[in-house]
């Protein structure tokens, strides 16, 4: 009798080992069915400063949201089935809220504890950049030096999100000869203006512009984009390699369609 | 892999005690009967309401952190910071651990992430283990509100219960480990439900959380708590760690009326399955892994046979624990009787 219930448990273990096999098998094949589906192509659809390649950024994020809950202006949230992305990862929507970099210390990529935003990319630029220093004034920095922007520069510059591209230059409003008049923004988003220390409403700030650059005067990467003369009151902004794909160019943008996007960055170098 | 198996069957494989008289049941003891003995007992929830009050109060200091931007609790159960210290989901930690084997990327994981791995394992090692399921898990506080609806279905006669062999969990375990480290993905996290309401409530809800009302939707009207049952790899870690944890339900066979309530009300039946008449191989015994330590059965037992215990480390280990009785008040010891 006891002999009898030992084989009814184990068959019916076995049953159920085997049902257990199948599920995983199908799950398995549709999530790796899946994995090359879930690539950053939209434009302005972008992963945090400092996220890893797409294939490795897929298995180091646990989707625990830390870094949604430490950035000041709210510019990452979690993806959703609909979003194209894989499930619960972060992204940026530079349409909506770009990234400024206000919060001067990538605190994302230093928030998160599985590395997927690599913060030591960022470490690593900010150290290099102070010994560099230090090496220029041989230990003895003067006064007006102040090593932590240094350090905040480099660390900025340190990563590419993705990269500033003018699809098509007829949309660009100074490329047409046109200015611009009214507010700087018409979404609710937050934006620290280069060289300002505090935050403001892109929608409650009044701006006129004889010739429209607003991409230009806001971008919080010196040296990234500059407005060139093309002659005959024609202007068009053009990107360098400073430019580190924040997305700010795009949310401030005043056409429809924006007339200049954020790609993500193909080629991310990761540390 | 047998001797983990017997190690975790090991007291149900000793030989049971003698079932007791009716003459040394307590009630009978006390010279009640065991009507009256039941009739007296008033369950007041105690450690159910605790319970209740504290996995709201978690779930809710994640939606307040998040809401307020304070610094209490931050981030999701798949990871979270409690003021400034990390806690990591072990599941998903271990299928990190797994993946990162492979591309040689663990070096760079963060001391944050072996922190918080750490924390969470000694704690619930200390706590017992599932003690997470029950008293942190949102999923687990909706399938037990499914418990009771499929309680009322069962009443009327609509589906009958049927229950299948828990060791399956292991199965899923290992298989989602193994799909982890072939697919280079966290597979499971985007199944999971404990982590997928856990973002909905904090981060707003989503398209995700039709998976999580299926899965609950098949836990009323198919197989009864079927995810954290059969599947959930969480709990299955928290369950390894559970069983050798010094907390536990402790069970006292002296005060035992072998009524069976405790069963009847228990989440994981097969864990109180000493209750039974002359099913019990110890003297004392405590419940292992798979016990969520959610206290429903000291509520209802009559006899306080049942209450939390600390296991002395010879138990865990496997040895027999011998222990002073305790004497009721109303109890004549033994040798004034003769």
């Amino acid at each position: 009798m006891a002999a009898k219930n030992v084989n009814i448990s184990r068959r019916q273990f076995l049953k159920a080992s085997a049902s257990a096999v199948v599920s995983l098998a199908v799950v398995g094949s549709v999530a790796y069915y899946f994995k090359d589906k879930s690539e950053v192509e939209k434009t302005g659809i972008i992963r945090p400063p400092g996220s890893r390649e797409e294939k490795e950024f897929l298995f180091a994020c646990i989707k625990c949201g830390l870094c949604v809950q430490i950035c000041p202006i709210h510019a990452i949230k979690l993806a959703d089935w609909d979003s194209g992305l894989s499930y619960g990862t972060p992204y940026i929507d530079t349409n909506v809220q770009a990234c400024d970099y206000s919060c001067d210390a990538i605190q994302c990529a230093e928030t998160c504890p599985t590395a997927a935003i690599n913060f030591q990319l960022f470490k690593n630029a900010g150290n290099k950049a102070i010994e560099d220093l230090t090496k220029k004034y041989n230990g003895n920095l003067p006064k007006n030096v102040n090593p932590f922007k240094v350090q905040i520069i480099a660390m900025k510059n340190a990563d590419r999100m993705g990269v500033a591209k003018i699809p098509d230059s007829k949309q660009c409003l100074a490329y047409q000869g046109n200015g611009y008049h009214g507010k700087l923004g018409k979404t609710h988003s937050l934006l620290r203006p280069p060289g300002k220390t505090e935050r403001l409403y892109i929608d409650e700030v009044d701006v006129n512009k004889e010739i429209c650059d607003l991409c230009v005067a806001y971008c919080p990467i010196e040296g990234a984009i500059k407005l060139k003369d093309l002659g005959d009151k024609k202007f068009l902004p053009e990107i360098t390699d400073a430019c580190v794909g924040c997305g700010v160019c795009q949310m401030l943008c005043p056409t429809d369609p924006k007339a200049i996007v954020v790609e993500p960055f193909k080629e991310l170098v990761n540390a | 892999m047998s001797f983990i198996y017997d190690f975790i069957t090991r007291d149900k494989k000793r030989k049971p005690l003698p079932a007791k008289d009716r003459s040394n049941l307590p009630f009978a003891k006390l010279g009640f009967s065991f009507k009256e003995w039941h009739d007296s007992h008033i369950n007041t929830h105690k450690w159910r309401n605790r319970r209740w009050a504290f996995l709201i109060f978690i779930n809710v200091l994640f939606i307040v952190s998040f809401a307020f931007d304070l610094s209490i609790l931050e981030g999701s159960l798949s990871g979270s910071r409690l003021i400034g210290i990390y806690l990591m989901d072990p599941f998903n930690s271990a299928q990190e651990l797994v993946i990162d084997n492979r591309v040689g990327y663990l070096a760079i994981l963060t001391t944050n992430f072996w922190i918080g791995f750490f924390v969470i394992m000694t704690f619930y090692w200390l706590l017992g283990g599932r003690a997470f399921c029950s008293w942190v898990c949102p999923y687990h506080f909706f399938a037990e509100m499914g418990e009771k609806a499929r309680a009322y279905f069962i009443k009327k006669k609509k589906i009958r219960d049927k229950t299948y062999d828990v060791t399956v969990k292991y199965v899923f375990w290992v298989g989602f480990l193994l799909l982890a480290f072939l697919t280079k993905q966290l597979v499971f996290e985007n199944l999971n439900p404990v982590g997928i309401l856990s973002r909905s409530l904090i981060y707003g809800p989503g398209l995700a959380l039709i998976w999580v009302v299926a899965l609950l939707l098949y836990e009323v009207f198919g197989i009864k708590r079927f995810w954290c049952r059969y599947v959930c790899p969480i709990g299955t870690t928290y369950s390894i760690i559970g069983d050798v944890s010094p907390i536990g339900v402790k069970f006292d066979l002296d005060k035992c009326g072998y009524c069976t309530d405790c069963q009847d009300v228990c989440l994981v039946p097969h864990e109180l399955w000493f209750v039974k008449k002359g099913a019990a191989t110890k003297e004392v015994h405590f419940t292992g892994g798979d016990c969520t330590k959610c206290g429903l059965c000291i509520d209802v037992c009559y006899g306080e046979a049942l209450s939390f215990g600390f296991k002395a480390p010879s138990y865990i280990l496997g040895g027999e624990v011998k222990e002073e009785k305790e004497l009721h008040p109303l109890e004549v010891p033994d040798e004034e009787k003769k």
